[in-house]
């Protein structure tokens, strides 16, 4: 009888930790990419990334989405040939995938393994390092993406014969909210 | 007046420098527009990003409905050759996995690379084998059902599914816009030799090798400014779009040198006429100078409102 009420009280005490899904919504994002040229460097921002994470058994899943065509570079000349030379007509969304620990976010920094889709083609990035802040039940990450032209078979654009170089840092800034 | 003019310029040396300039500057745009049948590559991969070998692809002309099929390599790539230039809709199959279409892609003349064809795994559409496999790495996405998916993000199928005809439009700017570039970049070489020529031409100096030479350098300046023009001009709009940034000057700049292109020379013409005839050149000729000034000052500052920051 005792253990029976031991265990019952372990059930209930437990399920809750175990079992019950928890979720993350992006509630603020800015991304910025960085393109370096000979003559000029560049910056495109978007804030219009959309994001979720959904918890079970301890791991989360989050998605982030972002339409190729909402960066802005401060040129429309340079985001139309932005467009056109990652074939985002084609293919609208850049899509991030990571697989977490939902203990991380009581971390201070986390090493995510990011699966990002954009122009047609998948890269794995291994380890990406972020800084995590939580303040009242939102959680601000920042870090940088070392993505890289080649990493999306994208052929890289010149400007007056010269190309641009093949480094494309990202840099995130993201407010998460827990539901 | 033209003929009269021109019927003056002894013919020799200038005119042929002329048409060699002319010849030399517009053969690699000519020849990039002519070349002929174009090719297709590309890459077959399952969803972790392995190679998927044996798949088939099928390339269908959307303008006359040929049908070319190939298979991919164990490499997971295909490719196909002498394709006539044109829009191909492409289909790639491949056992164990999902069928997966390109809807649109454009061939013209060259290898053009398609984007990775990734095949998701699900119902198999052919019998032929595949060496797709899964990615079982222990930080590997999750393939759980928890997986948050776009529709969860609050996506309308419109703003997650590609639009071909648009991205076939960018792609036709675009490469008006690179010969545009490259044709202005050209069009910068005579132009600046003819405004250097400009003085000697003009001059006190009866003889008439500078002003021809100047008038020959003038002419292809103005037959490539053409060209450069056309294809600025020529470009598809995409539309929605709100210009903003330096493509604003330099389309304001266009205002300048465009009109100053066609006066520098009509004006150059009576200066030319006034000088053969042992007058100095008087009257609304004299503008011919400044006006060229002022055009070539645009067309450089348009110039580099795109290629440096301020």
């Amino acid at each position: 009888m005792k253990n029976k009420i031991i265990l019952i009280a372990f059930l209930l005490v437990a399920l809750p930790t175990f079992a019950a899904d928890s979720q993350w919504v992006l509630k603020q994002s800015t991304l910025t990419y960085h393109v370096s040229h000979k003559l000029h460097e560049s910056e495109g921002v978007s804030h219009a990334a959309r994001g979720k994470g959904v918890c079970h058994d301890g791991q989360c899943d989050f998605l982030i989405a972002v339409a190729v065509k909402s960066f802005d570079s401060g040129d429309s000349n340079r985001d139309l040939h932005m467009v056109q030379v990652t074939r985002g007509a084609e293919f609208p969304l850049v899509t991030v995938r990571t697989r977490l620990a939902e203990s991380v976010a009581a971390s201070a920094t986390i090493n995510a393994d990011l699966e990002i889709q954009f122009a047609g083609q998948t890269a794995q990035y291994k380890q990406v390092p972020f800084k995590v802040e939580t303040q009242g039940g939102e959680t601000h990450i920042t870090g940088n993406i070392p993505a890289t032209l080649t990493d999306f078979k994208i052929d890289p654009p010149s400007l007056l014969t010269m190309p641009v170089k093949n480094d494309i840092p990202v840099r995130v800034d993201m407010t998460w909210h827990q539901q | 007046m033209l003929r009269n003019i021109f019927g003056n310029r002894p013919n020799g040396v200038p005119g042929l420098v002329f048409l060699v300039c002319l010849s030399v500057a517009i053969a690699p745009s000519l020849m990039a527009q002519t070349a002929g049948m174009g090719a297709l590559t590309g890459r077959i991969v399952d969803a972790s990003g392995k190679a998927v070998a044996n798949a088939t692809v099928t390339a269908t002309s959307i303008d006359d409905g040929q049908v070319r099929s190939a298979t991919s390599g164990t490499d997971g790539f295909y490719k196909f050759e002498g394709l006539p230039p044109g829009s191909y809709r492409l289909k790639f199959e491949a056992a164990g996995l999902k069928t997966s279409e390109i809807p649109s892609t454009t061939v013209d003349g060259t290898e053009m690379t398609v984007p990775d064809a990734k095949l998701e795994a699900g119902e198999s559409v052919s019998s032929k084998p595949a060496t797709a496999q899964q990615d079982n790495s222990p930080n590997a996405p999750s393939s759980s059902k928890t997986e948050p998916t776009l529709a969860d993000l609050g996506l309308s199928p419109e703003q997650t599914q590609g639009n071909a005809r648009e991205q076939a439009l960018l792609d036709k700017r675009t490469h008006m816009l690179k010969i545009h570039q490259r044709m202005g970049l050209i069009t910068t070489i005579p132009l600046v030799a003819t405004v250097l020529l400009g003085p000697g031409a003009g001059g006190k100096s009866e003889g008439t090798a500078a002003r021809d030479l100047h008038v020959a350098l003038g002419g292809l300046t103005g037959d490539l400014y053409g060209i450069t023009a056309y294809y600025a001009i020529r470009a598809p709009r995409v539309p929605g779009t709100k210009k903003r940034g330096p493509i604003k000057f330099h389309e304001a700049m266009a205002w300048i040198h465009g009109p100053g292109m066609i006066l520098t020379p009509i004006l150059g013409i009576i200066a030319f006429d006034q000088k053969n005839n042992g007058e100095k050149v008087h009257g609304i000729a004299s503008a011919h100078g400044p006006v060229a000034i002022v055009t070539a000052g645009a067309f450089g500052a348009a110039l580099l409102s795109v290629s440096v920051k301020f």
